[in-house]
């Protein structure tokens, strides 16, 4: 006599969670059911929030007495798919808890930072508006905005007084002026914490991408959770509170007025760090109706015809980069990112750092001393924009 | 159209588009800039000091070759008052070194500087052909990649020479770093990118008087001044790691000039980032000299140092880390749970904590400095690796004699 499960036996290839169902998808090489597959990913998810949760309090009411309300987070939505399964995620979490009779356990505000205006083209592109309608369709809970790149300080052009050089640098400038108006927005909308989509592959080309375009100093503070400077201002951050929580497990600070403190910076959390982007692109799928439905692809994914290397930015060099890796060696990407997790924010003194002018990330002020008429890279004049750091001087340079 | 002006001279014709930024140049000017660059590296880091015996640790590739060039012209020009001399080491494998060798031999006459030829038999008392003869063709190269770390060091002692310089250039750097990055070995990264290894137990320094010049540049100039160098495309492949870090520089060098400049830049800065570290490492501030660090054991440039390797470090520590999370899952973090209801401000429990919860970041694992009770060599273990193979290899050695 056998003691397994009779269904089990019946199945060809059980799921290796649950055994009751066929097993019709690999994940992290197990043979793994869709419904299993699906818990799997919303629990990477849930997981993250709930810290961060406990990062964030509820708002008190202005009559005194105990917190009420609801939390309220922004989601930086790229309309591309990992951005995307975060919405979706967040949106089954509170409609799980609405339906158990619970409150809402936040609420969200949603924000595409459009970058097709940037340049001389001013009027939107109707496909953004059409790709933000049918995210309202689908998720008519939550707000959605769409915010232009050049309307936020500073704007492109005066950032970039000449044209930028090559693929590289535009590339470069937008994404750093994107997550720069994504932190305004979400000060400006009073939001407790940003919540971008990246996933634990997009962590890693950051990692790497960013320390390929002379960034290595900022990286602690755009690859960690936590308190983000915002618009280069100074901002109160408390020591425990803005050191992000891989350093801070089993010290986060309970102070109540170091979280008022932290509140004036942006809270920054990556609720999809712990899952890879094929299991994002594989979940997308999976939903009824499917989200690849929803992105919005601005570019070919098949750009496999490169046609010169100059048209060709860093990021782009790194996605391709990590989805080979991220083929073979999946738990290597995920090293990557937890690595520099480790690495301490720096450029935060007592007496307060000075931001570079253009991506609004601390200045190194001991690097770029060390560095200075170093090498044959020209330095270049102030361009009007305040101080930039290593990075951004790279970028723009002509 | 006229012919482009280097845009340094503005009266010679342009003739080299500079791998480092693209700016064109006329030769004179291209050589002189390579060699003002590599100066200002020496002086800003203060790498010398007026007088001192200097060993250019010599292979007779493109590199080492280059570096012993530019030595000699600027310690002439700039009067740094330093003893240079060649040291290279033989492996003792027949016919492998003899083409290298002969190029040192040359060099020697055409740089006026003294060569020592060091072999594995004098420093370790044994040459490869012999190690291989004993242990056989499989899993040698870790013998020979172990001693080869140590040989230049062990070979400059015996010469009574306290600094060795290596043609390590900026390609190299940079490959370390992301390579560093990939195997999360945040201890490597913040050593790799210093100009200086060694530190005050160490009897000898190492220092890269070439960590920004390019690779290409460095061809350059080895063809322009018309180098004697012997290349040899290395007949090892590379370890996984660095070979993946090494074909991805390749690809963000033609996105991207500067990249590699700007990887080590970010390498230097990061090295002061990890926990740990002290957090500035500038020499001209204060008019102190450069922190130096424990001596960096892998960075490339050949890849027959690191040994043949089968090729799947990437899969094999994949392998481990994805048993590390298999674990994970299984235990529970007491302290995580326990921190977790302390945020929560419900303290049902009592337990003594076992972390201390004061929010400070956790350090990298840092190797403990020390020397080998053997040899001497800087080791983080008791007996150095050197002397541990030596050891298996001395008892196979005894035992076939019997």
């Amino acid at each position: 006599m056998t003691s397994t499960p009779r269904v089990e036996g019946s199945l060809s290839r059980p799921c290796m969670k649950c055994r009751v169902q066929e097993a019709t998808l690999d994940s992290r090489s197990q043979p793994v059911c869709r419904d299993c597959f699906a818990k799997f990913i919303a629990a990477k998810c849930i997981k993250q929030t709930g810290i961060l949760g406990k990062e964030t309090r509820l708002p008190l009411p202005t009559t005194g007495g105990p917190p009420t309300g609801t939390r309220h987070y922004m989601v930086g939505l790229s309309l591309g798919v990992s951005s995307t399964v975060l919405l979706h995620l967040l949106s089954e979490n509170i409609e799980f808890q609405l339906a158990r009779g619970r409150n809402a356990p936040f609420d969200l505000t949603v924000v595409h930072i459009d970058t097709t205006t940037t340049t001389t083209v001013t009027t939107p592109s109707p496909a953004v508006e059409e790709a933000l309608t049918r995210y309202r369709t689908r998720y008519p809970r939550f707000t959605f905005h769409r915010t232009p790149l050049s309307s936020t300080t500073p704007t492109p052009s005066t950032a970039t007084p000449t044209p930028l050089p090559t693929a590289a640098s535009r590339s470069d400038v937008t994404r750093q002026l994107t997550r720069r108006a994504l932190l305004e927005q979400a000060r400006a909308r009073g939001c407790q914490a940003l919540l971008l989509g990246h996933s634990t592959t997009a962590l890693a080309e950051l990692t790497l991408a960013e320390a390929a375009k002379g960034r290595g100093f900022a990286l602690p503070w755009l690859v960690k959770d936590g308190v983000a400077p915002v618009g280069g201002k100074r901002k109160g951050l408390g020591g425990g509170g803005g050191e992000g929580r891989e350093n801070g497990d089993g010290g986060r600070n309970e102070d109540g007025e170091e979280e008022e403190e932290a509140g004036k910076g942006v809270l920054v959390y990556h609720p999809l760090r712990d899952a890879l982007r094929k299991e994002l692109v594989i979940y997308a799928g999976l939903v009824e109706p499917p989200l690849t439905d929803l992105v919005w692809e601005t570019k070919d994914d098949a750009a496999a015809a490169v046609v010169s290397h100059k048209d060709l930015s860093i990021e782009e060099v790194m996605g391709r980069y990590f989805a080979e890796v991220e083929e073979s060696y999946p738990s290597v990407v995920a090293n990557v990112a937890r690595t520099t997790g480790k690495l301490v924010r720096a450029g935060e003194g007592e007496a307060g750092g000075e931001w570079c002018g253009l991506c609004g990330m601390p200045l190194d002020e001991d690097g770029d001393e060390r560095w200075r008429g170093e090498l044959g890279i020209q330095e270049r004049s102030d361009t009007g924009t305040g101080r930039l750091c290593y990075g951004c001087e790279r970028s723009t340079a002509g | 159209m006229a012919p482009a002006l280097c845009v340094n001279c503005k009266t010679e014709r342009a003739l080299i588009k500079r791998p480092k930024n693209h700016a064109k140049l006329c030769k004179v000017c291209f050589i002189a800039i390579f060699e003002d660059e590599v100066h200002h590296t020496i002086t800003s880091s203060q790498l010398f000091q007026p007088g001192e015996k200097v060993a250019i640790g010599a292979s007779g590739g493109k590199d080492s070759t280059v570096l012993a060039s530019v030595l000699k012209t600027l310690n002439e020009r700039h009067e740094y008052g330093l003893d240079l001399v060649l040291l290279s080491i033989d492996e003792g494998i027949k016919g492998y070194r003899d083409d290298s060798l002969e190029t040192v031999k040359r060099n020697a006459v055409q740089y006026d500087m003294p060569l020592t030829v060091v072999g594995y038999d004098e420093l370790y008392g044994w040459t490869m052909d012999q190690v291989v003869e004993t242990i056989g063709k499989k899993g040698n190269c870790t013998y020979c990649g172990v001693f080869r770390r140590q040989a230049l060091d062990r070979g400059a002692k015996m010469l009574g020479i306290k600094h060795v310089v290596t043609g390590h250039n900026a390609d190299d750097v940079a490959e370390t770093v992301l390579m560093n990055l990939l195997r999360g070995d945040l201890a490597r990264l913040s050593r790799s990118t210093s100009i200086v290894t060694g530190d005050d137990r160490s009897e000898v320094k190492r220092s890269k008087p070439l960590k920004y010049s390019y690779e290409k540049e460095i061809v350059l100039y080895a063809h322009h001044k018309k180098l004697d160098y012997f290349s040899t495309e290395c007949i090892y492949s590379p370890e996984a790691f660095r070979g993946s870090a090494r074909s991805l520089i390749k690809q963000l060098e033609r996105v991207r000039p500067t990249a590699i400049l700007d990887i080590v830049r970010s390498g230097e800065d990061m090295a002061r980032l990890v926990p740990g570290e002290s957090p500035s490492s500038c020499a001209c501030k204060g008019n102190k000299t450069s922190p130096m660090v424990p001596a960096e054991d892998d960075i490339g440039g050949c890849g027959s140092q690191n040994g043949r390797t089968s090729g799947n470090e990437m899969a094999a520590m994949d392998k481990q880390l994805r048993e590390n999370e298999a674990h994970e899952g299984l235990e529970v973090d007491v302290a995580m749970v326990m921190s977790e209801s302390k945020n929560n401000g419900v303290k049902k429990h009592k337990e003594v904590p076992i972390r201390s919860g004061n929010g400070t970041s956790k350090s990298a694992p840092r190797q403990v400095r020390g020397n080998c009770s053997r040899c001497g060599y800087m080791s983080s273990q008791e007996i150095c690796q050197a002397c541990m193979l030596l050891e298996g290899l001395n008892k196979n050695r005894a035992q076939i004699q019997i």
